[in-house]
């Protein structure tokens, strides 16, 4: 059933051009060099020190690694991080 | 970073939490809607944060289902500001009075600056001013208007001709032309008198000119009454001179002379039997408001005075801030007492008060130097209420016109 749902929704955005970090509920990550990094549309906060964020996402986690981090805002499903990012990193379930 | 400062308007406090995972604590707060900025790591258990001042109530409420510590490290903002400002007492109240000071002293009168006239007018004029009350250290707001000023200053110093009071500020600038006594232009003009009005004339003097009419004789108005053509003397006696050599003798001069004539007119006057009328009783009582818009704030002089009738006169005076005009004013209303009077009276009284009225009215459009010498009623009726009067009226006037004379050439 997810698996249909989820074929559905790559055809969605690739037939119509949606947009897909809407459709298919990932992380829409905005980094601007390498002090800060937004990222909106997570699941949660899962590890965050001084060296290491990792954030919950829909298929998995995303993982920042860097140094001297400190969470600029945080809302409810957004993050905004700064410091010095070294490594953004996917890892599966 | 905008809504950095909107959070310093509001005021925001620092928090630190103590426990495993404290950074899932501010995660839980953010789910819950409440704004969370800043968060640092300080060690493995300990994490901090800032969070709106409106929003302790909620975190509080969070952390009761969580075993976390939190203890407050820093209070930012203005309302932390002003809670600190407003415990130290002195200062405040230094603050209040010299706000308090300022406001006195913008509502005094600091400068009064007369320009325009000479020494010794201008000291008639301080004198003046200082009797209405406008002197260095006087109440702004007491003051008339600077209308009312100029006039009762114009009242008070003949000499002045005309006076322009502005109030600038704290300053109160005078400004005054003195009356020059001008010399009328000497009227060598050669010219003649002639008659104003119709009249039989009682008095003749004439100091220049040739007269042309005598006492008791009856003019029109235009007829000539004093020429200022002489006849020349010096040849007077060369009879046989040609008439163009006897015009050329003539002299032309401006004729000067006071003739008064008998002179009437006939005057319709109306007379009500019934009137009614207001006098003051001079009961009076002054009340003091503070006025914004339209509403009104009694200061001083409360109740309201037992009388029947009541006249009302309000004069509003703004007051200031430096140079500014606050949307305050000061009214002083003054309650004074009347009586409705009602008055009838008979047929005979109408008609006296009607002669007494016309006569009254003529010598307002006649001036000061006509005397009117006797009052006669040629017809009366009432109707509705009212007499109406003709009256004849014989009057002694001057009726002297000047016309000057056309030198022809």
């Amino acid at each position: 059933m997810a698996k249909w749902q989820q074929r559905l929704r790559t055809l969605l955005t690739e037939q119509f051009s949606l947009p897909s970090d809407i459709i298919l509920e990932m992380p829409r990550i905005t980094v601007i060099g390498n002090i800060h990094i937004y990222i909106e549309n997570h699941q949660g906060l899962a590890v965050y020190s001084e060296n290491e964020l990792k954030l919950k996402t829909n298929n998995g986690y995303v993982q920042i690694r860097g140094t001297s981090f400190v969470l600029k805002m945080m809302l409810p499903k957004e993050i905004l991080l700064e410091g010095t990012i070294s490594e953004v990193k996917f890892l599966g379930n | 970073m905008k809504h950095l400062n909107s959070k310093a308007v509001t005021g925001y406090v620092t928090i630190l939490v103590k426990g495993t995972a404290p950074e899932m604590f501010f995660q839980k707060c953010a789910n819950a809607g409440i704004s969370v900025w800043d968060v640092k790591k300080r060690d493995t258990d300990l994490c901090e944060g800032n969070i709106k001042l409106s929003d302790i109530k909620q975190m509080k409420h969070i952390r009761r289902k969580t075993i976390y510590k939190i203890t407050f490290t820093g209070k930012n903002g203005y309302p932390f500001l002003i809670r600190r400002f407003l415990k130290k007492k002195p200062l405040v109240l230094g603050l209040f009075f010299s706000v308090l000071l300022f406001f006195f002293l913008s509502n005094i009168i600091w400068e009064v600056k007369i320009s325009g006239v000479p020494k010794d007018i201008e000291e008639k004029i301080d004198k003046q001013l200082v009797s209405y009350g406008i002197h260095p250290g006087a109440w702004l707001f007491s003051l008339d208007p600077p209308t009312a000023i100029q006039q009762k200053l114009m009242k008070d110093v003949p000499e002045l001709l005309w006076a322009g009071v502005d109030q600038k500020g704290t300053t109160f600038y005078l400004e005054g032309v003195e009356k020059v006594v001008v010399e009328e232009a000497d009227p060598k003009q050669p010219r003649n008198l002639v008659a104003a009005k119709k009249g039989v004339i009682t008095n003749l003097y004439v100091s220049k000119g040739t007269s042309h009419v005598q006492v008791n004789d009856y003019v029109e108005p235009g007829d000539l009454l004093v020429s200022g053509i002489l006849k020349g003397q010096v040849v007077e006696d060369e009879e046989n001179e040609s008439e163009e050599r006897q015009e050329q003798a003539k002299e032309l001069v401006a004729a000067e002379a006071e003739i008064t004539a008998n002179t009437w007119y006939e005057v319709s006057v109306t007379v009500p039997l019934e009137f009614n009328y207001e006098e003051i009783t001079g009961n009076q009582k002054k009340k003091y408001y503070l006025k914004t818009g339209e509403f009104q704030l009694p200061i001083w002089g409360f109740g309201e005075p037992d009388y029947k009738e009541i006249h009302r006169e309000s004069n509003g005076n703004n007051l200031r801030f430096f140079k500014w005009e606050l949307p305050i004013e000061i009214v002083e209303t003054i309650l004074s007492e009347k009586t409705y009077n009602k008055v009838s009276r008979t047929k005979e009284e109408a008609i006296e008060a009607g002669i007494d009225q016309a006569i009254i009215q003529l010598q307002n459009e006649l001036g000061a130097e006509a005397t009117i010498l006797s009052e006669k009623v040629l017809h009366e009726s009432i109707e509705h209420g009212k007499v109406n009067l003709t009256l004849f009226v014989s009057v002694e006037e001057n009726i002297v016109r000047v016309e000057p004379l056309n030198q022809g050439d």
